[in-house]
């Protein structure tokens, strides 16, 4: 039984450190500007599909195809900032950038739809069957190895990135007050971009850890966006810390719901936690002013 | 003199040509109009992208003479394998397009739904894909299904696994839907039954993507012989690499030989590669088969799609067949092909054969055929039916 509960135990860690990186980039565009982005989840499914036909059409490296969807996301998300959501966000309303999203989501979608078709893609990874076995006859793939690590290093990459460099200090100054940042010299402007495009990149490089665990179709980044969601509000909206701790709570949840009551009832488990969060603790595990987030 | 003969034989000739054109144009636009409810989106929309292409390449082969003077036509909907866009694409369907006939749905969900519209409208249903006993059972005058249901496969499934493959002890593997429920109470109350062991039950939703905790749940029960599982082909394909990364299934280094349905096309071996090695599944449509239906079949998808034809193609293009069949025998509005339709018996299809039940049901089992994917990822058929 203690195999089962360590095994289930790296199951959840392993999925959890990809929630969080889908996460993240929804906290930190909420954090910045208040939106939540519904078209995350497809920059997710692009960022899948650019590090498959990295891998497979062009016989690319699956490592060096994770580089190249975070750049793929990166350049989306500039892209739909830049084209969408940033001429909208001038007219001064904040319901038309958030209806702009589900539009972008759509968009995506059904584009994807058209160039890539409905029937599921196996996109395996090299990585995927090679086990490491480990203590008490545990074990984990190189590719899960892959996804906990390079999911670790950007996350405190990004958390280096937040506390200790100009940027993110300026990008945490918009985040408090957008007028008296841009007083102080920051162009509000330039780091909601920023925001954008350090979001998609973070979606876009889930998107290919998660390309072969996924069932990868041009839906497929839905079915995580949904667990994204609750994580951030589980976490505290707009907070990265709270959003780390509940992704990897979420994950080991899920794998323990699976274990010990039944697969068919992790999303009731994670949804009631949801609930009772909202109920008791609606500022997130990690109670801030929303000013300190980011 | 000569010249005005010339000019009344040519003229004449001309007079037969404009006449026959004419004939045979009055005789094409005597048009069955079919309709398709497909998912087209979302997880089950590679049954649509499949169905398609059986069914053009039916009515592209029948309309090239029609049938009994009637060329066929078919508007697709996307029924989206769920029940509330497959009811609004049976909806817009019935108004605009007013069909005489509806092809559709693959999942057993979405054809219970549309199910009682088409009897409202008084339109006939023919079912190729949706495996639930409630889609025939009690019955509905106007649905017809040419598939066996979950009760015909399920039981065929847990006495062959049992009797067959020696099995004694299985883990129930299904998505929660009416088909995926349906389907594993089938098999684990027929195999109860003979005597074997359920050791698990386990039941998931279409969003779960993540099947290594399933994977070490099973690992952890021991000695597991069969694992039959009821999915669409993309958690499918997880489930089966799941399996296999935890040294559960013949294709890991393990004991236990996965069982599937009806519901996975050719091509998932490729798709799940070494980790298929070992799956038992049953399709509709074994290529083997040396009937002329078949083998026509197989050349002309080839030589138009350049791909072979998987058993979802195969199922969709007698769909057409049987609706041609109906026609040939006197069909020709809603009302006469549901006569017509019920009354089919001797049918043979590429599939196999048809012959309804008083419930509207195919009684016959050559629409089943076993097969075990081999070390190098092709298939053998096993031919227990």
């Amino acid at each position: 039984m203690l195999t089962v509960v360590l095994q289930q135990g790296i199951n959840g860690i392993v999925f959890g450190s990809l929630y969080v990186l889908v996460a993240l980039g929804l906290t930190l565009i909420y954090g910045v500007l208040v939106q939540i982005n519904f078209a995350h989840a497809d920059v997710v499914t692009i960022g899948a599909f650019a590090a498959y036909f990295f891998t497979f059409a062009f016989g690319g490296n699956y490592l060096i195809s994770i580089g190249i969807a975070l750049m793929v996301g990166a350049a989306l998300g500039w892209l739909v900032n830049a084209a969408i959501f940033a001429p909208l966000r001038e007219r001064g309303s904040e319901l038309l950038p958030l209806i702009a999203t589900i539009g972008v989501s759509i968009l995506l979608q059904n584009a994807m739809l058209l160039w890539f078709g409905p029937i599921p893609y196996a996109f395996d990874s090299p990585y995927s069957n090679k086990v490491i076995r480990l203590w008490g006859g545990t074990f984990i793939t190189l590719q899960n190895l892959i996804i906990v690590v390079v999911s670790t290093l950007t996350i405190a990459l990004l958390y280096a990135f937040m506390k200790f460099t100009y940027m993110g200090k300026a990008l945490r100054a918009v985040a408090q007050d957008r007028e008296t940042a841009g007083l102080m010299g920051v162009n509000p402007n330039q780091l909601i971009m920023l925001t954008f495009v350090i979001a998609s990149a973070l979606a876009g490089m889930g998107g290919a850890m998660l390309g072969p665990i996924l069932v990868l179709t041009p839906f497929a980044g839905t079915t995580v966006i949904v667990k994204a969601f609750a994580i951030v509000i589980i976490g505290g909206f707009g907070n990265v810390e709270g959003t780390i701790i509940a992704g990897l709570a979420v994950g080991l949840i899920e794998s323990y719901t699976t274990q010990f009551i039944n697969p068919g009832l992790t999303d009731i488990v994670v949804f009631t936690l949801l609930l009772l969060m909202l109920a008791l603790r609606p500022t997130g595990l990690i109670a801030e002013k929303r000013e300190e987030n980011v | 003199m000569r010249q005005h003969s010339a000019i009344l034989c040519i003229g004449v000739v001309a007079s037969i040509a404009l006449f026959a054109a004419a004939r045979d144009a009055q005789a094409q636009d005597k048009v069955i109009k079919i309709g398709g409810l497909f998912a087209m989106s979302g997880p089950g929309s590679y049954f649509g992208v499949q169905d398609k292409q059986g069914i053009e390449l039916a009515i592209e082969q029948l309309n090239k003479t029609g049938v009994n003077g009637y060329r066929f036509e078919v508007q697709y909907e996307d029924s989206a394998c769920s029940p509330l866009p497959a009811t609004q694409a049976a909806k817009r369907l019935l108004e605009q397009y007013k069909p005489e006939v509806v092809l559709g749905e693959e999942c057993s969900d979405a054809t219970l739904a549309i199910m009682p519209l088409m009897e409202q409208a008084k339109v006939p249903l023919l079912n190729a894909g949706s495996s639930s006993i409630k889609v025939t059972d009690p019955g509905n005058p106007w649905t017809f299904r040419i598939m066996p249901n979950e009760v015909m496969q399920g039981v065929d499934i847990a006495t062959n696994a049992y009797k067959r493959l020696n099995a004694r002890t299985a883990v129930l593997l299904y998505e929660n839907t009416n088909a995926g429920i349906g389907n594993a109470k089938v098999f684990g109350d027929t195999f109860k039954s003979l005597g074997g062991q359920i050791l698990a039950d386990i039941g998931f939703g279409r969003d779960v993507n993540d099947f290594t905790a399933i994977a070490t749940r099973i690992a952890g029960l021991g000695k597991v012989d069969v694992i039959p599982t009821y999915t669409l082909e993309g958690q499918g394909l997880r489930i089966t690499q799941a399996l296999a990364q935890a040294s559960v299934t013949k294709g890991g280094g393990g004991q236990s030989i996965q069982l599937g349905t009806i519901w996975l096309p050719f091509g998932f071996e490729q798709k799940a590669g070494k980790a298929a090695v070992g799956y038992v599944r049953i399709v509709q449509f074994d290529p083997t088969d040396k009937r002329d239906v078949v083998q026509n079949f197989i050349r002309s998808f080839k030589a138009k799609y350049n791909q072979e034809p998987t058993h979802i193609n195969a199922h969709a293009f007698d769909q057409i067949l049987v609706v041609a069949d109906v026609i040939r025998r006197g069909g020709k509005d809603s009302q006469s092909i549901r006569d017509i339709m019920a009354t089919t018996k001797d049918f043979s299809g590429v599939t196999g054969s048809v012959e309804f039940d008083k419930t509207n049901q195919n009684t016959k089992m050559d629409t089943i055929h076993y097969m075990e994917t081999s070390p190098d990822l092709s298939w053998k058929a096993l031919g227990w039916n």
